[in-house]
């Protein structure tokens, strides 16, 4: 089998194997940093101060769940589209086709909200030099379209300038950590609030605040997005994607403790740019300045992520004959997936320009919710089809099913959460899904040829 | 007419020279090289020519 | 016999990613136009408005001036809105069952489906 498709190789295209584990790490954190930058804060809105910090740790205990889990498949189902391969391998097609719908929603809801944060931070900034109604449609659309001409024109050198971006503004958070600490800052750290009105929903706005509390992490996984372009997945997926866990979890408390001290929580709640309101509130221009480019460098290496990561999955489920194969095209020169780049770009820009941008975060963060629901069946059933001596695993978690559980049991927590504020949200995105699911099963399948979507080289699974 | 309004015109005419750019190489792809050709990509294959580079 | 799946003509494609395209449009903004889409904080702004009143210490006055809220009037509406967290247990039960019927009908079907593929791709079971 080997032998046939060796023979056939260089006559087909493929996507490019080029990336080492600082891409992986820079794709991973990349993607998520901003939400330290945006978006967490309104789980403090939802829940409080305390709230948002159990919220921020909780998540990143469910976040480490993810990765574990995460680990082990991917380093076995080395694919692009990541989690879309894992279930069509692991479940079957129908969750796959859910699973590449949730990669592909969650990751362009995401770029969607940068791009609105972005034009939101430049209408910040004219307005402070004295210029009122800037336009930020430009700004956004232009965003949009810069980073996916980047993507466009290849992997490495989007990832490499991922990398670079994405160093300086988790620098950024540290240097206003510690500037602060150092008192550059002209107002003082208070945390009264966190005594006089420590929960101001209650125990219920610890839950809600879980809502938001994904932000800080939401999109770690897509890690394996890049699996086809990495050249030692095994090594790197899990390496890149545990690193990045770990840098999240420290950006995320220096985050909330800077925030929290600067900016009185009924602000921060639904504050747009909730770390440059802190460097604003030190009144340290350099402070200011910094925060200005690291919140642009944190959005714009999270949308040059978010379009990497969504097409792959795009470009996957068209390979497949999931969506119409014309997706599944390789571009000759670049080797990138350049058809579903460029479809998704009207896609992003239709939420950015139309929506608010709390409704695209829980959009998001459902389809990512949704996703990790799915991670959990889906490692119970990936050890009871494959037990650990029938096929080699890159990685091995321990304490199998605990990571499982725990991640359900977080996942049915979120929900809850969601459902307080966003019930009809999650509502609709649910009817959404199984409409989906319907047309799937019923219409789209029969274009899909079956054993073909079976392309690992393992053995049969047991009990089937 | 401040700064503003003029990094808002550069924005707009960049979105266009990018949206343009892309297009127009996307349309000479797609006519240059033979659509079998262009989606020939499989899951899994990659795999099995970096394999057999390596040995 | 291995399944041949039909060859789908360009205009097919077409209607197939228009259809996608009005699905996630329509899951996103239907709830939005139909005025649906919850989260709304509703302020209860108090009257003659001073920090001390709203409960903003010395620190958080001077965090709120460089926010650019001057005086308290101006930032009553934020420091006041709340959500309002009460729900009816029918509403989190339809959750409850959406969530776990969709979860299940994804894959029940997906079992169906995938039992055909490692058929295809094993030989029939029991041939193993």
């Amino acid at each position: 089998m080997s032998n046939a498709s060796a023979v056939q190789a260089p006559e087909r295209l493929g996507l490019l194997r080029v990336l080492g584990p600082g891409h992986v790490w820079a794709l991973g954190v990349g993607i998520v940093l901003v939400g330290e930058y945006m978006g967490w804060n309104f789980s403090v809105g939802k829940g409080g101060m305390i709230a948002g910090l159990v919220a921020c740790w909780v998540a990143g205990l469910l976040y480490t769940c993810v990765a574990m889990i995460d680990s082990e498949v991917t380093s076995t189902v080395a694919a692009a589209g990541g989690q879309y391969a894992q279930a069509k391998h692991i479940v079957g097609p129908l969750m796959a086709f859910n699973v590449g719908l949730f990669l592909v929603m969650a990751y362009t809801m995401l770029e969607a909200a940068n791009a609105i944060t972005i034009g939101f931070l430049l209408d910040t900034v004219a307005g402070m030099l004295g210029h009122t109604g800037l336009n930020q449609q430009p700004f956004i659309i232009m965003t949009i379209l810069a980073l996916a001409y980047l993507n466009y024109r290849g992997v490495l050198a989007s990832l490499s300038f991922n990398l670079v971006i994405t160093a300086f503004a988790f620098v950024a958070i540290i240097v206003l950590f510690l500037a602060v600490q150092f008192g550059a800052s002209a107002v003082p750290l208070d945390f009264s609030a966190v005594t006089n009105e420590p929960l101001p929903y209650g125990w219920l706005g610890i839950i809600a605040a879980l809502h938001f509390g994904l932000w800080y992490y939401l999109g770690i996984e897509g890690t394996c997005q890049a699996a086809e372009e990495v050249r030692s997945p095994a090594r790197s997926l899990p390496f890149g994607t545990m690193a990045g866990i770990m840098t999240l979890v420290i950006a995320a408390t220096l985050t909330w403790y800077v925030c929290s001290g600067l900016i009185p929580w009924e602000y921060l709640g639904s504050a747009g740019t909730p770390l440059f309101d802190a460097a604003r509130v030190t009144g340290n221009s350099s402070l200011m300045v910094l925060l200005f480019i690291g919140t642009v460098f944190a959005t714009t290496a999270s949308a040059n992520g978010c379009i990497n990561d969504a097409s792959r999955a795009w470009f996957s489920m068209g390979r497949d004959r999931y969506l119409p194969s014309w997706f599944g095209a390789v571009h000759p020169r670049y080797r990138t997936p350049y058809r579903s780049i460029v479809f998704l770009i009207p896609i992003a820009l239709i939420f950015a320009l139309g929506a608010p941008l709390d409704q695209v975060v829980t959009f998001s963060i459902l389809s990512g919710l949704l996703g990790y629901t799915f991670m959990t069946f889906n490692m119970v059933m990936f050890r009871k089809k494959w037990p650990l001596d029938t096929i080699k695993r890159g990685y091995v978690h321990p304490w199998h099913p605990l990571p499982a559980v725990v991640l359900l049991v977080l996942c049915a927590a979120t929900y809850f959460a969601v459902f307080l504020g966003y019930g009809t949200q999650l509502i609709a995105m649910l009817c959404f899904y199984i409409i989906a699911s319907l047309w799937f099963h019923f219409w789209r399948y029969r274009f899909v040829k079956r054993g073909d979507q079976f392309t690992m080289p393992w053995p049969r699974p047991q009990g089937y | 007419m401040d700064i503003w309004n003029y990094l808002e015109i550069a924005a707009w005419v960049i979105s266009a020279i990018i949206a343009g750019i892309m297009l127009l190489d996307m349309i000479k792809v797609d006519t240059t090289y033979d659509n079998e050709l262009l989606t020939s990509s499989r899951e899994g294959e990659l795999e099995l020519t970096q394999e057999r580079h390596e040995l | 016999m291995a399944y041949q799946p039909p060859k789908q003509s360009l205009a097919g494609q077409v209607v197939d990613v228009i259809v996608l395209l009005v699905l996630t449009v329509g899951a996103l903004y239907l709830p939005l136009y139909m005025g649906l889409a919850g989260a709304a904080k509703t302020p209860a702004p108090i009257e003659n408005p001073t920090w001390e009143a709203l409960g903003q210490n010395a620190a958080e006055q001077q965090q709120w001036a460089a926010l650019g809220f001057p005086d308290a009037a101006s930032a009553n509406d934020i420091i006041t809105a709340r959500f309002d967290y009460t729900f009816s247990w029918t509403a989190l039960i339809v959750m409850v069952v959406a969530v776990v019927g969709y979860f299940i009908l994804v894959v029940r079907l997906s079992d169906k489906e995938y039992r055909e593929v490692i058929d295809e791709r094993f030989g029939k079971s029991g041939k193993g």
